[in-house]
């Protein structure tokens, strides 16, 4: 033992100097997805906020510091937008959150041809988004579409036109198609946490003399919880920063009334040809979105200590 | 507390019948162990006295009364689960008192039930604890905790010791013995381990293929096991079954395969010429001088208390069990004996017991 002891201080210099080996080698390793994160992620998020402060003309940029801030803080159509797109974000989260739940829970239950149902539930998940808001502007056109003909024989609106085309209904058109795009993921993600929870489970609550409804709050939504709040949190930043159903069904119209963040971001940057105002709004969406974001892992946090 | 009766008990599943009009009476304040290998239907057979499996005929009672159509939590049973099944999210105190809170029980009655019960299972400084900060031991604790709150008129247990190591297996069944000692609750117990079943049961029911094969004592088992299916599974090591034929002279004896014969025990239904099966128990069999049976040390397996070792015989592995050191080795070549009295005579065509 004591041989060993000094033959390990004996070595300890030459060792020290090998450890700066040891200590980049792994580096090394990691630097192709370094440097490939680096390049297509971290690079143009430079150059974005960078360009939030210049100024573009056809030509040429200037520099002009805090400028395009200061323009935001006067600016209505982007306090419209932001209320359109919290508007936008809500309606559509909360049902296809509910309506995702309830095909869920439909679909953790056993009956004769559950396989179809699935597969059929997850379709609008497979169309792209771009051709299912052409079908949906489609079918609320009332020259070709049934949907507004539909409302009129209900008695829901006063006269078969085109939600699309009043400013006081037109969101409701791209929510409706986000719906229906949305639901299959939280059908899914749901199922597959409701798969999860053991059987006994809802056994042994049967036992200690749960009703139903005293099992779904008391057994299943605790079980679910954390999926809930990670979900919510995936799809409240895809919903917000969704702009492709929208701009092909309304372009933001009528009278800016679905213009919400991501499209006049778009419309900003590639229309108005305002780069520097677009990448300006940008960073104050990705600044909401990473609030939004710590607030709700917080709360996952303490939901997860619980299972 | 309560008797359970089941009268032609089945249960189908689709056209596959799994559970074959079982007929069982168990006393007030029993402990009635059901046995069996996977499959056979004893978990069924104990879900649907719980509740969760619907029968597809028969009746089930508890005390007097027809529980067919009672949902589960109006049976005024208890259930202990093999995952023990506690509620991940509620810590120990409100795992067991949930069946109370959903009663709309007073919180000093719960609590008061809450804490009778965790003083009696050692669980008084955890109950603050979340089922995923304790040890399997412990939760298998809290899960008969939950059992015990309730005050059911009958205990089930569904292979509850499975998912124990073999230490704490052994710990938990003298505890679950010793609280029946004292509760005196009706209680039905599901395992396959037939060594749980000798050790904790007043009655075991041994079940097969869905029916029912033999229901008795322990002891009653082991010594007169209905036909070989109960034979063989009570008993470990299990019992050694040899082909032989009857050979009648001036007393019957079992002649094997290989030409050795076995002195039978008098009075028994035999004719010359019969086909029978002899089960032996390893711990019936004795190293014997003038043995009848003469093989070959195959295996040995010294235990420390006890030796198991393996001779080859009529073309067959016989088991041995000899108490403290057998004092053979592999390639001794041996003579066996056994008390004709120890023998045990199946019907090899039907496996029913001869005598």
């Amino acid at each position: 033992m004591t041989y060993a002891v000094s033959e390990i201080r004996s070595v300890g210099k030459p060792h020290r100097k090998r450890l700066s080996h040891v200590a980049i080698e792994p580096w090394l390793y990691l630097s192709p997805a370094i440097i490939l994160l680096v390049v297509v992620l971290l690079v143009p998020l430079v150059i974005g906020i960078s360009y939030s402060f210049r100024k573009f003309s056809a030509f040429k940029s200037e520099y002009v510091g805090l400028g395009q801030y200061q323009a935001m803080l006067s600016d209505q159509v982007l306090g419209q937008a932001l209320v359109n797109t919290l508007w936008w974000t809500v309606a559509s989260l909360f049902f296809q959150f509910f309506l995702g739940l309830g095909l869920a829970l439909l679909l953790d239950k056993p009956f004769r041809g559950r396989k179809l149902v699935q597969a059929l539930v997850f379709l609008p998940w497979a169309v792209p988004s771009f051709l299912s808001g052409l079908t949906w502007a489609w079918l609320f056109n009332p020259i070709i579409g049934p949907l507004p003909h539909w409302l009129f024989a209900l008695g829901l609106k006063a006269e078969p036109t085109n939600v699309l085309s009043d400013p006081s209904t037109a969101m409701w058109g791209p929510i409706v198609a986000n719906v229906w795009f949305g639901i299959p993921f939280f059908a899914i993600t749901l199922l597959a946490a409701l798969k999860s929870i053991p059987s006994e489970l809802h056994e042994a609550a049967a036992i200690d003399g749960a009703s139903p409804w005293q099992r779904f709050t008391k057994v299943t939504l605790p079980f679910l919880a954390p999926t809930i709040a990670i979900t919510v949190m995936l799809r409240t930043i895809w919903i917000a920063t969704f702009a492709d159903l929208i701009f092909v069904m309304t372009e933001g119209g009528p009278a800016g009334s679905t213009n919400t963040v991501p499209v006049y971001i778009y419309v900003s940057a590639f229309k108005s040809l305002d780069k520097g105002y677009a990448s300006a709004v940008a960073v104050l969406l990705l600044v909401l979105l990473i609030a939004y974001a710590i607030a709700l892992i917080g709360i996952r946090r303490t939901l997860v200590r619980h299972v | 507390m309560a008797s359970v009766t089941l009268e032609k008990v089945r249960k189908d599943y689709g056209a596959v019948r799994v559970l074959h009009a079982v007929d069982l009476e168990i006393a007030d304040g029993e402990f009635v162990v059901l046995v069996g290998p996977s499959g056979c239907g004893k978990s069924t057979l104990l879900r649907m006295i719980a509740g969760l499996e619907e029968a597809s005929g028969g009746e089930i009672r508890i005390g007097e009364r027809l529980v067919n159509d009672v949902a589960p939590k109006d049976r005024d049973i208890a259930m202990v689960f093999q995952s023990y099944a506690l509620y991940p999210h509620m810590d120990v105190s409100k795992n067991m008192g949930f069946s109370l809170l959903l009663k709309k029980a007073e919180k000093t009655t719960i609590d008061a039930r809450v804490d009778g019960a965790a003083k009696r299972l050692g669980l008084d400084t955890l109950l603050q604890r979340l089922p995923r900060q304790l040890s399997g031991g412990q939760r298998q604790r809290v899960a008969m905790g939950r059992a015990i709150v309730r005050d059911p008129k009958v205990f089930l247990f569904d292979e509850p010791l499975s998912n124990l190591d073999a230490k704490l297996r052994v710990h938990m069944r003298a505890e679950i013995k010793a609280l029946h000692q004292q509760l005196k609750t009706t209680s039905v117990y599901v395992t396959h381990d037939q060594i749980e079943a000798m050790t904790m049961a007043d009655r075991i029911v041994v079940m097969h293929d869905g029916l029912i094969q033999q229901v008795g004592a322990p002891l009653d088992l082991y010594d007169r096991p209905a036909n070989m299916f109960v034979a063989g599974f009570i008993g470990s090591p299990g019992m050694n079954f040899l082909p032989a034929t009857v050979r009648k002279g001036g007393a019957s004896e079992a002649v094997l395969a290989d030409g050795q014969a076995l002195l039978l025990p008098e009075g028994l239904p035999l004719k010359g010429g019969d086909a029978i099966t002899v089960g032996l128990r390893p711990e019936h069999i004795r190293l014997a001088d003038d043995g009848a049976l003469k093989g070959e040390v195959v295996v040995v397996e010294p235990l420390g208390l006890s030796t198991q070792f393996y001779v080859k015989l009529a073309s067959q592995q016989l088991c041995v069990f000899a108490m403290g050191r057998a004092g053979v080795k592999p390639g001794d070549v041996v003579r066996l004996a056994a008390d004709p009295a120890s023998l045990h005579l199946f019907d090899p065509k039907s496996g029913d017991r001869i005598g």
